[in-house]
């Protein structure tokens, strides 16, 4: 294979970051979280414990010895997106800010908002709905080409676990000789919670990747993202090196690894429901609502973590300055006082905001391009796969994990 | 009737569709939103919107 001299790999190359991210999110029990939190939820709001120790996942070593606190309740885990003068995401500075750096991720005001508005730039829903036909579309029929001329396939080994990261290489225009490396690198990255020590060579080494982009890409006047975010510029102001690599650094986790997730759990969820995929497939106008409610019924993310500024009580809980509070925003899109029978995957029901991208200041900046890649991908998926439905051989997909929950297979066929 | 963008996180307010989900009629003109009125996705204020053509 031809290597890259311009891209590091780990000092130890057969260290496997993918496996090691995969048990960093995995629940040990197989415990469905969700029946747990609700049979909670039932008795009060806010509960003073670590919520992985609860639903079977490993610790986070980043987070040891600070006072924890779940948030269940929907109107204080409202309060604690909405009030980020007490709820810092500073938090993210002992685990994210390791591995990615200054992303926005670790900020808050006024810092945050300055540069959230120089990146949202370009992700507003005018520049992503373009991306659509020249970066989506190209990605998603290449995929499918692959395999829909046999009949069966696994939606997630085979479609979803790569189209959102193709996208990102894309976007980035990585030269193809440097993409096996920087992939392994940005998983590496995730590993912090569990393995310090990788996730920091990983952030090291990517670092020094982008800084290479930055230099060659920074005055070229060229059309892809690592281009026009060097060149953003609000009143005069441009973001500074770090805050940008630090961005890039979180793009694979941040936009790819939550797409492809997200992507499963829809497939998961129409085509365990005939009707509704029969519904979907005919009248491509619900699109939109069964995404939306792919992200209500199983967000990726599930958890939002803050840290206490100043002593605070929430659900007549005292709880002190330095803590970690988890908003449990799966629980939320859970909630049976919001959504009636909640556990059920329904594309029918009423528009009502759901937290599967959060909410407030930090709410995901990517949303809008999300939308257009699971859009995307799922007209693609019906225009060359017909008469698509679940493969009756295998279990039907289940969406399994604590956070960044995913099923473990989609297993399909269709007529070739 | 117009559409207006935020700033913060790209949530639009569309004047012909208002936001009866927070009980502002459809056809409900910008200036006729409330002053203190936030972003329903980010809490941005209305200062922090920006007109958009669709
Ligand atoms: C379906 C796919 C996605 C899901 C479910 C998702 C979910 C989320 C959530 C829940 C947050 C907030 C985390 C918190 O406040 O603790 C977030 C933030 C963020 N997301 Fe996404 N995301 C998705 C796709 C993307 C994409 C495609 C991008 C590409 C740009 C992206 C970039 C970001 C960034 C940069 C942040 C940090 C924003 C800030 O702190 O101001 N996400 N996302
Ligand atoms: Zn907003």
């Amino acid at each position: 294979m031809h290597r890259s001299n311009r891209i590091a790999d780990f000092d130890d190359p057969s260290f496997d970051p993918f496996a090691t991210f995969e048990s960093a999110t995995q629940s040990g029990s197989g415990e469905d979280p969700y029946a747990r939190l609700a049979e909670m939820r039932r008795q009060k709001s806010v509960f003073e414990l670590d919520y992985r120790e609860l639903l079977g996942s490993p610790p986070d070593l980043t987070m040891q010895g600070l006072p924890k606190y779940m948030v269940l309740g929907a109107a204080d885990i409202q309060q604690v997106l909405e009030t980020p003068q007490l709820f810092s995401n500073t938090i993210f500075e002992r685990n994210v800010g390791l591995c990615f750096g200054r992303s926005l991720t670790v900020m808050d005001a006024p810092e945050h908002t300055r540069y959230r508005r120089l990146f949202q730039k370009a992700f507003m829903p005018s520049v992503v709905s373009k991306w659509g036909d020249t970066l989506v579309d190209p990605v998603v029929h290449g995929l499918i080409e692959g395999f829909k001329g046999k009949g069966r396939a696994d939606l997630v080994r085979e479609f979803t676990q790569y189209y959102p990261f193709q996208i990102i290489y894309r976007q980035l225009e990585l030269p193809q000789a440097d993409i096996a490396v920087f992939h392994k690198l940005a998983v590496g990255l995730t590993c912090i919670v569990v393995d310090v020590a990788h996730g920091v060579e990983a952030s090291q080494k990517l670092g020094a990747y982008y800084a290479l982009l930055l230099d060659e890409r920074r005055n070229g006047g060229g059309s892809d993202l690592v281009s026009t975010l060097a060149q953003a510029e609000i009143e005069g102001e441009r973001l500074p090196d770090e805050v940008l690599v630090s961005f890039l650094r979180q793009l694979i986790n941040a936009a790819g690894d939550t797409t492809y997730r997200a992507t499963s759990s829809l497939l998961a969820g129409l085509l365990s429901n005939p009707d509704q995929l029969d519904a979907v497939r005919r009248d491509r106008a619900l699109i939109p609502a069964a995404i939306e409610e792919a992200l209500r019924w199983e967000p990726p993310v599930t958890v939002c973590p803050r840290l206490t500024l100043q002593p605070v009580v929430l659900d007549d809980v005292q709880i002190p300055a330095g803590a970690e509070i988890d908003a449990m925003t799966g629980a939320y899109n859970r909630d049976p006082a919001r959504y009636d029978k909640p556990d059920r995957f329904d594309i029918g029901r009423k528009p009502l905001r759901h937290m599967g991208f959060a909410y407030g200041a930090h709410v995901c900046i990517g949303q809008h391009l999300a939308r257009v890649e699971m859009t995307r991908a799922l007209n693609a998926l019906f225009d060359h796969l017909p008469n698509l439905r679940l493969d009756p051989d295998y279990e039907p997909p289940q969406v399994t994990g604590v956070n960044m929950r995913v099923p473990a297979a989609v297993h399909v066929r269709f007529d070739a | 009737m117009k559409t207006w963008q935020c700033l913060s996180c790209g949530f639009i307010y569309d004047e012909a569709l208002g936001l009866p989900q927070e009980g502002i009629a459809p056809g409900t003109r910008w200036e006729d939103v409330p002053t203190d009125w936030k972003c329903p996705d980010c809490g941005t204020g209305k200062a922090d919107f920006e007109m958009v053509e669709l």
